[in-house]
């Protein structure tokens, strides 16, 4: 069943556009969003939730228009827009005061287990919290509906190695049953490499690519060569370092011929992340 | 909406800001103007609190609740209402006290059933020029409070001044004795269902403006 359905999301600002950006997820996934800074991640995700006005295309959470039931879809998911930095005076047990009483389905047992887990002390305030601890407790906010979609914007970043280990593994935890998934940005391509089923790569705006992950990373070649080599080459490559000792690379698999006689390497997400991005700046 | 309202008086508007109202006792000063009494409201305690929820990101707090984005603006415009609601009660008791104490006609308008209903109508005033300016951005205070202030200084200006000079108008408002009531009860009546109007149009007008804000 898809969760989520989005379809022709545009909108337009004066230095930055989203174009007809269209994705979907199913359940019992995790997908992540990636993308340079300012490629329009959390514009994105804005526009999905309403939070800002889209100029066009729609949205489907559980197979409805979301701005045709906002307020049900809502109760079926979580948020989480980076960490809490509203109410920072405010005690933390209050603040939860307020928000469990707005979702039908609130499990303070739940809540609990995640304060526990993530070592929250409910008696502090935001503002006494670092900057990781504010994401924990975002997520355990956003957790404790037993939500069905899980939209959670750069959750890992700020945390620790071994915070982020653990919430990756909370992750996996959650979708197992096959009835949560969870879409969430990050440019720490890492943590995809360990959890993520699809990837959503955008880019100025634009998706490049929707897809599973390993088809996605199987799309690209990382190639190394000499000077000499480049020539053969470059017009088929996305973009292109070159050094002292000759060149290197990033090519689609399917622009690769037999004939290529370069040094052929998968990529990581990060490899991909970068070639892009200087395709982009060379064209700028 | 009861949720979304509990929340905007247990997180935005501090309980200490009730203690504003207690301006009402203003309206023991003898031969004054009354309608500056309930105007402290929108010089202190609706500035602060509106600044203080911009400093606390409640916009950014709100819009992660399970709620629609109209959803916010109606709330904050009707806990806004209650405010003032809650102000005209106390100073219909310290109008009340007025009389009683004082027995004397005032050389303004008396602090009678018509002054309240005169000052319901300053509020819808207030609440149908100052939101649907402030909600252009969400977050715009000095120029919508700028202009709602004069709005409603203009408004309780024009009724002082009727009220000493229009004979019509001191007939209809003026006055503490019994049969006054006849003429100045329908005020009161009239007053608060164009408080309640004005403020209904304020909300619709602020959902519109709000809705095409990006946050």
């Amino acid at each position: 069943m898809e969760l989520l359905k989005i379809d022709h999301l545009s909108k337009r600002y004066r230095s930055f556009e989203l174009k007809d950006v269209s994705f979907s997820l199913e359940a019992g996934y995790i997908m992540g969003f990636i993308g340079p800074n300012g490629a329009g991640k959390t514009t994105t995700l804005k526009c999905m939730l309403g939070l800002t006005a889209k100029d066009g295309g729609s949205v489907e959470l559980f197979g409805t228009d979301f701005f045709a039931s906002e307020r049900d879809a809502k109760q079926k998911i979580g948020v989480s827009l980076g960490g809490v930095d509203f109410y920072s005076k405010t005690k933390i047990k209050t603040i939860t005061s307020v928000v469990r009483r707005f979702y039908e389905n609130w499990d303070e047992e739940l809540y609990q287990s995640y304060i526990k887990r993530f070592d929250i002390d409910e008696s502090k305030r935001p503002a006494e919290l670092s900057d990781g601890m504010r994401i924990k407790y975002s997520l355990a906010l956003s957790m404790s509906h037993h939500a069905t979609l899980l939209i959670l914007d750069e959750p890992t970043s700020g945390l620790d190695p071994v915070a982020r280990d653990d919430l990756l593994t909370l992750f996996q935890e959650l979708i197992e049953p096959g009835e949560v998934s969870i879409l969430f940005s990050t440019h720490i391509t890492s943590d995809l490499e360990k959890c993520a089923d699809f990837i959503t790569y955008i880019e100025n705006g634009k998706i490049v690519a929707s897809r599973d992950k390993d088809g996605f990373l199987e799309s690209y070649r990382i190639v190394k060569g000499t000077a000499a080599q480049l020539p053969g080459i470059q017009s088929r490559l996305i973009s292109t370092k070159e050094n002292a000792f000759g060149f290197s690379g990033m090519i689609k698999t399917t622009d690769l011929t037999e004939h290529d006689t370069v040094t052929v390497e998968k990529p990581t997400l990060d490899d991909i992340m970068i070639y892009h991005a200087r395709k982009e700046s060379r064209h700028a | 909406m009861r949720n979304l309202l509990r929340k905007e008086f247990s997180l935005v508007i501090n309980p200490y800001y009730f203690l504003f109202m207690l301006f009402g006792v203003l309206l023991l000063i003898p031969h004054w103007v009354f309608f500056i009494a309930p105007m402290y409201l929108i010089f202190i305690a609706l500035p602060n609190i509106i600044q203080s929820a911009k400093a606390q990101k409640d916009t950014e707090f709100t819009m992660l609740l399970p709620i629609r984005k109209s959803d916010a603006v109606s709330a904050r415009v009707l806990a806004f209402a209650i405010l003032e609601v809650a102000q005209i009660a106390v100073i219909a008791v310290f109008a009340a006290l007025n009389i009683a104490l004082y027995h004397s006609p005032n050389f303004f308008i008396d602090t009678n059933v018509a002054y309240i209903g005169c000052v319901f109508v300053m509020y819808g005033v207030f609440n149908i020029v100052f939101f649907p300016m402030h909600y252009k951005t969400g977050y715009k205070l000095a120029i919508p409070l700028i202009v709602a202030i004069t709005a409603i200084m203009l408004f309780a200006g024009a009724i002082e001044v009727m009220v000493v000079t229009v004979p019509a108008v001191t007939r209809v408002l003026d006055g503490i004795s019994k049969t006054a009531l006849v003429s100045q009860i329908p005020v009161l009546l009239c007053g608060i269902a164009v408080f309640a109007l004005l403020t209904w149009i304020s909300i619709r007008i602020s959902i519109k403006r709000f809705s095409k804000v990006n946050l």
